[in-house]
């Protein structure tokens, strides 16, 4: 492949383009057979009836109508998002306070730092274990120290509380450092012209850290929707298969249920992960849109 | 509202310190409390794993194993056969993280460095396939692997993840293109290649960054648990999350097995997180900004 040269001036540059695909091409082969062209495979699934046995039969789009007309897939994307709205504010309140306690630099905040990670490094199946555990109604740790026989996991109104509980205890700490670092970033002396001005705690963190804090404020929001909008370990150990009359169907559950869970339902599976894509796509947009009104300072 | 307070001149700093006081102890209970909900599910699994099962059958669940017994443990690596998970997973993580960071650190070094038709373009693709969810991916994946003949292999667990991510080509390109061209064109008229520059200029000024992406790397694939669970079946290719998953299924009262099985699944990062804290910390910190 000869690439005309752009700019013939500069020796450097035209000896540039075939070291440049070389370096490329392993990456560039994994990206193209493991993320794009499974996109137009999964297009391309969406529109077949086959449950990998008998032979592939294209249905148009007929799948298509199926799953959005019945109301157990609007029902698991309403599950989503409740379950997104549970963790996502109480998650990024939480870690910011932590964050705020850690920035006072007392000592012993780089240990209660370390601590707070800890959840990150596990896996998220095996701390669903564990909590599966601790909530077992019978032998678990959770009712010894209340002293109660609550069925957390399989009682309808509970099951999807507690596993946002459970997901924003993993997060948090993550969230908390990514916090720690953003209010890290910001020049004291901002700080000690608030101070001057009379700006008590409160208006201080409303009027001068949060305004100053909107990139990482807008990493942790969008990188924790997107991720909660996926959650499948902790609920897969937690409440399998939709959970206890399908209060906890959330919709990356659903579709590995669809798919993988006896019936190889791929065709409808499919349909649902092409959904779910274009939710995130929309929600991620949206929020991209609400952080570009507000004032971003650039401080670096 | 003005205090009459603020006119005055500032306190003296032992006073400073002592209106302090309070201030202080509230956030050292709020910080403790943190920590004690974050580790109590880890003691309470590790005592429960450390028990007998007429022992907890017999006491709290919140009491201390008296004595403490390896029996759970031995029984998951005897009869159990939990060596094999944990081998698996071993070398999937081994190979994916050598695979990851060679041809990611190939390809960001092209997309920071090199000049060629279509690289913007290219680029701009790269990062739209980092907003692809795993669960759509996971459906044709297991589709492709299953028509090529390789559902359940060792190249299932690796190959999809082996030629890097676009999320680590990202974060190279990144920290490549703020190392100064001055040191590269300098090497340049010195005579060196562009792959010595790669490895003897490039490479040894962004150690903070791959190693972040190694941390991500290995914590990312030793919790990796749906791709192993659709793509292996049965316990030969069985990764230790699949295996903790499985085990959990089918004693399911039997916790303290199934604690002794998840001890083992987040004892080996626990181990290296308590040696790499400050590594892993400061990774985390440094792929938000960027």
């Amino acid at each position: 492949m000869n690439r005309p040269r752009r700019r013939p001036g500069s020796p450097s540059r035209s000896r540039d383009a075939p070291a440049a695909w070389l370096l490329l091409a392993p990456s560039l082969a994994g990206v193209t057979a493991f993320l794009v062209l499974p996109i137009l495979v999964v297009i391309w699934l969406s529109l077949n009836r086959w449950d990998l046995l008998a032979p592939m039969k294209f249905v148009g789009l007929s799948n298509w109508t199926d799953v959005l007309t019945t109301p157990a897939f609007g029902h698991s994307l309403l599950v989503t998002v409740c379950f997104v709205l549970m963790v996502i504010p109480l998650q990024t309140a939480l870690g910011l306070l932590m964050a705020l306690l850690l920035g006072r630099g007392l000592p012993g905040s780089a240990l209660f730092r370390v601590i707070y990670v800890i959840p990150w490094v596990c896996a998220p199946l095996a701390l669903g274990v564990v909590w599966k555990w601790i909530f077992a109604p019978y032998g678990g740790a959770m009712n010894a120290l209340l002293g109660t026989d609550i069925e957390w996991l399989t009682s309808p109104s509970l099951v999807l509380p507690v596993i946002a509980a459970v997901s924003i205890w993993s997060q948090v700490g993550y969230v908390t450092l990514f916090f720690v670092a953003g209010l890290a970033g910001i020049p004291p002396q901002i700080l000690e012209a608030a101070a001057l001005d009379g700006a008590g705690p409160w208006q201080t963190l409303w009027r001068v850290q949060l305004p100053l804090l909107g990139p990482t404020m807008f990493f942790v929001l969008v990188t924790g929707v997107i991720s909660s909008f996926q959650a499948f370990d902790q609920i897969y150990a937690l409440a399998p298969n939709g959970g206890p009359q399908g209060a906890s169907d959330v919709i990356a559950a659903r579709i590995y249920f669809q798919a993988f869970g006896g019936a190889f339902d791929l065709g409808r599976a499919s349909v649902m992960a092409i959904v779910l894509f274009v939710v995130l796509i929309v929600v991620t947009v949206l929020q991209q849109r609400f952080f570009a009104k507000r004032v971003v300072y650039d401080l670096s | 509202m003005t205090s009459p307070d603020t006119s005055l001149p500032t306190p003296p700093l032992w006073e400073r310190q002592r209106r302090r006081l309070p201030a202080t102890i509230v956030v050292y209970a709020v910080l403790l409390f943190g920590a004690v909900i974050t580790l109590a599910p880890f003691a309470f699994s590790l005592m429960t794993a450390l028990k007998t099962p007429s022992q907890f059958a017999s006491t709290s669940p919140l009491s201390w194993p008296a004595p403490p017994t390896g029996e759970n443990f031995s029984g998951l690596f005897g009869a159990h056969g939990f060596v094999s998970p944990v081998a698996v997973t071993a070398q999937v993580v081994a190979v994916v993280l050598i695979g990851q960071l060679f041809f990611s650190i190939l390809a960001a070094f092209a997309f920071a460095r090199l000049e060629f038709v279509g690289r913007d373009v290219l680029f701009w693709i790269y990062l739209a396939t980092m907003m692809v969810p795993q669960v759509v991916t996971v459906i044709p994946l297991y589709v492709m692997f299953t028509e090529i003949g390789l559902r359940n292999t060792f190249w299932a667990l690796i190959l999809p993840f082996l030629f890097g991510s676009p999320y680590a080509v990202f974060l190279l390109r990144e920290y490549f293109r703020a190392i100064p061209e001055d040191l590269v064109a300098a090497a340049r008229i010195d005579g060196a290649s562009t792959w010595q520059i790669l490895w003897l200029i490039i490479v040894p000024l962004s150690r903070p960054i791959i190693a972040t992406l190694a941390v991500i790397t290995v914590v990312t694939h030793w919790n990796n648990f749906m791709w192993p669970l659709i793509i292996t079946t049965g316990p030969d290719w069985q990764v230790i999350t699949v295996a903790t998953a499985a085990l959990q299924g089918q004693y399911n009262a039997n916790w303290t097995l199934v604690m002794a099985a998840t001890t083992t699944a987040m004892a080996p990062l626990l181990i290296l997180f308590a040696i790499f804290q400050r590594t892993v910390v400061n990774s985390i910190s440094l792929t938000g900004f960027k």
